[in-house]
């Protein structure tokens, strides 16, 4: 393996699963205290509708019927997108340097699906919408609605991931069985059924085809395709149409997927002491892939900047010019290109890195490519080729019901992160073992 | 109105209407996905059909198909494989499904 992890024990990897700390519930008071903050208002927008976001019918703020909503779920889509490719590369690709954060990287994608699906059944207004006209409507629409198409793949790509997940934990509960808590055990024979040691070479094959499909399926078809495709194929909207959406979208969202994956692992190895588990190699050589991927994010940009000005059509030129006068956006440009900076000059000057560093980078790329996603998604609308919205007064604010959404769902990944690490291990027992074949004493 | 403007007239209305024949032509066969395409009522019988099962989802029957035909395999892992994707997509869509129900008896 590629990290040296000497020393590193069992014990050390189920560290979550057998302490409890006044951290860990201070954690759990943010997490839930997020979720309620966002219940709070969730319950005057299921009771007057979202009249209180501004975001129905036409969209009261300025023509803007979808916004924030809209804006973070691709965010948290791309984070799910990124996180299951890192997880992928390592077991298709032999990347085992990043072998210590690849369940965490599994675990975020679950909890950012989570979150995305979360803000599209939020966004529709009254929650059972989603079964009573999308499910009655999918063998017909399905033909030619991308946003059909969207429901599909996302269910799809969340129940490869949790397959992908319940495969590789059955190795791990094997060996570990002695170290997690007794009252869960209906839980982990019900995820061992019909385990026996024999399976474990057949189910990593398995789990190998499974990566196959998602590194395929993510980058190519999913958060280069499908995702995109919402916006890309409506030629009605100048800013939004044109097939740079789908490496674009991308780049997004593996940068912003690194972002959280490197603030998650620091986290855990700060609150479990894992600086042995989770080395800092690992860490540079996430800042290094995170360099990159902004690097890329970067150059979609100045694609999109510069085809959109340069004797573009009327109203794409009018929407690129909107966009570079919004001093949101070069925030935005301005947060991932200091991320981006910072990782090359470390790989300069190795003794400038700093996981903490790295980790106020990460948030700042998170902030930066949610505040990307909502302006492309309120500007594209803003700006179409038709006057639909020019009567429409007002400006688009995100409203308090809205932003009080983004931080529930912060809150949902860190209740999800702080409720599975007291029942799985969120490191595999493979990055401290390489012999597969070893049985628990 | 000279015999020549008459002339002129009629041609460019004999050619606007060759023209206004021909766009309607086109659009009766042109393949727009529109809801009210006559080609696309039947389930399942439309491009997006195509795009999402044919190609999108391509590696995921290549990954079941390797999970039976592959070596090394198991067929009863090959279930077990089969059985979480079918039983987490019921159980996701069954959860909504429920919650629906719910949300109609507590509301409405």
């Amino acid at each position: 393996m590629s990290v040296d992890v000497t020393g590193v024990d069992r014990d050390t990897l189920v560290r979550p699963i057998q302490t409890f700390s006044k951290r860990y519930l201070a954690a759990l008071a943010v997490g839930l205290g997020l979720i309620g903050v966002w219940l709070v208002f969730y319950y005057q927008q299921l009771r007057h509708g979202l009249i209180v976001t501004n975001l129905s019918d036409w969209g009261s703020g300025g023509g803007v019927p979808w916004g924030l909503y809209i804006g973070a779920f691709i965010w948290w889509v791309g984070i799910a997108h990124g996180g299951i490719i890192l997880s992928a590369a390592v077991r298709l690709l032999g990347m085992d340097t990043y072998q210590p954060v690849a369940r965490l990287a599994e675990l975020l994608t679950i909890a950012a699906l989570t979150c995305a699906g979360l803000f599209i059944l939020i966004h529709v207004g009254r929650p059972d919408r989603l079964v009573t006209s999308v499910v009655p409507a999918w063998p017909t629409r399905v033909q030619w609605s991308p946003l059909m198409w969207d429901v599909t793949v996302i269910t799809a790509y969340f129940v490869l991931t949790a397959t992908y997940l319940a495969l590789t934990i059955r190795y791990d509960i094997h060996r570990l069985r002695d170290r997690l808590p007794s009252p869960l055990d209906p839980l982990y024979d019900a995820l061992m059924v019909g385990y026996s040691e024999k399976e474990d070479e057949v189910v990593e094959r398995m789990v190998w085809w499974i990566a196959f499909a998602i590194i395929i399926m993510a980058p190519l078809l999913l958060h280069g395709g499908v995702i995109p495709w919402l916006f890309a194929l409506l030629p009605s909207m100048a800013g939004w149409a044109g097939g740079v959406q789908g490496p674009s979208f991308l780049s997004i969202a593996l940068t912003s997927a690194v972002s959280g994956i490197i603030i998650i692992a620091a986290a855990f190895r700060y609150a479990y002491g894992w600086d042995e588990l989770i080395p800092d190699a690992v860490f540079r050589g996430l800042s290094q892939w995170l360099g990159f991927f902004s690097l890329i994010f970067l150059w979609l940009q100045l694609q999109q900047v510069i085809t959109g000005i340069f004797a573009a059509p009327t109203t794409l030129q009018h929407a690129t010019e909107v966009k570079i006068a919004t001093p949101l956006y070069w925030v935005a440009i301005g947060l991932v290109a200091l991320a981006m900076l910072y990782a090359f000059a470390t790989s300069l000057r190795p003794d400038l890195f700093d996981i903490r560093t790295m980790v106020a980078l990460s948030v700042g790329v998170l902030a930066g490519t949610l505040a990307e996603k909502v302006l492309f998604v309120v500007e594209g609308l803003q700006h179409a080729h038709f006057a639909l919205y020019d009567g429409v007064p007002g400006a688009y604010v995100p409203s308090p019901t809205e932003l009080s959404a983004l931080l529930g769902t912060i809150g949902i990944v860190v209740l999800f992160f702080l409720v599975v690490s007291k029942v799985i291990p969120v490191v595999e027992l493979h990055a401290i073992e390489d012999d597969h074949e070893e049985v628990n004493p | 109105m000279t015999l020549a403007a008459t002339a002129f007239a009629s041609t460019v209305s004999a050619f606007a209407s060759t023209v206004s024949a021909a766009a309607s032509t086109a659009l009766a066969a042109s393949p727009v996905p529109l809801a009210s395409s006559p080609e696309y009522t039947l389930p399942f019988v439309g491009p997006g059909t195509y795009l999402i099962f044919g190609i999108v989802l391509a590696p995921v029957y290549a990954m079941v198909a390797a999970w039976f035909v592959g070596d090394p395999s198991d067929r009863a892992k090959g279930l077990l494989g089969v059985g979480y994707l079918a039983g987490l997509t019921t159980v996701l869509w069954g959860g909504l499904f429920v919650a629906t129900l719910v949300i109609g008896a507590v509301f409405f």
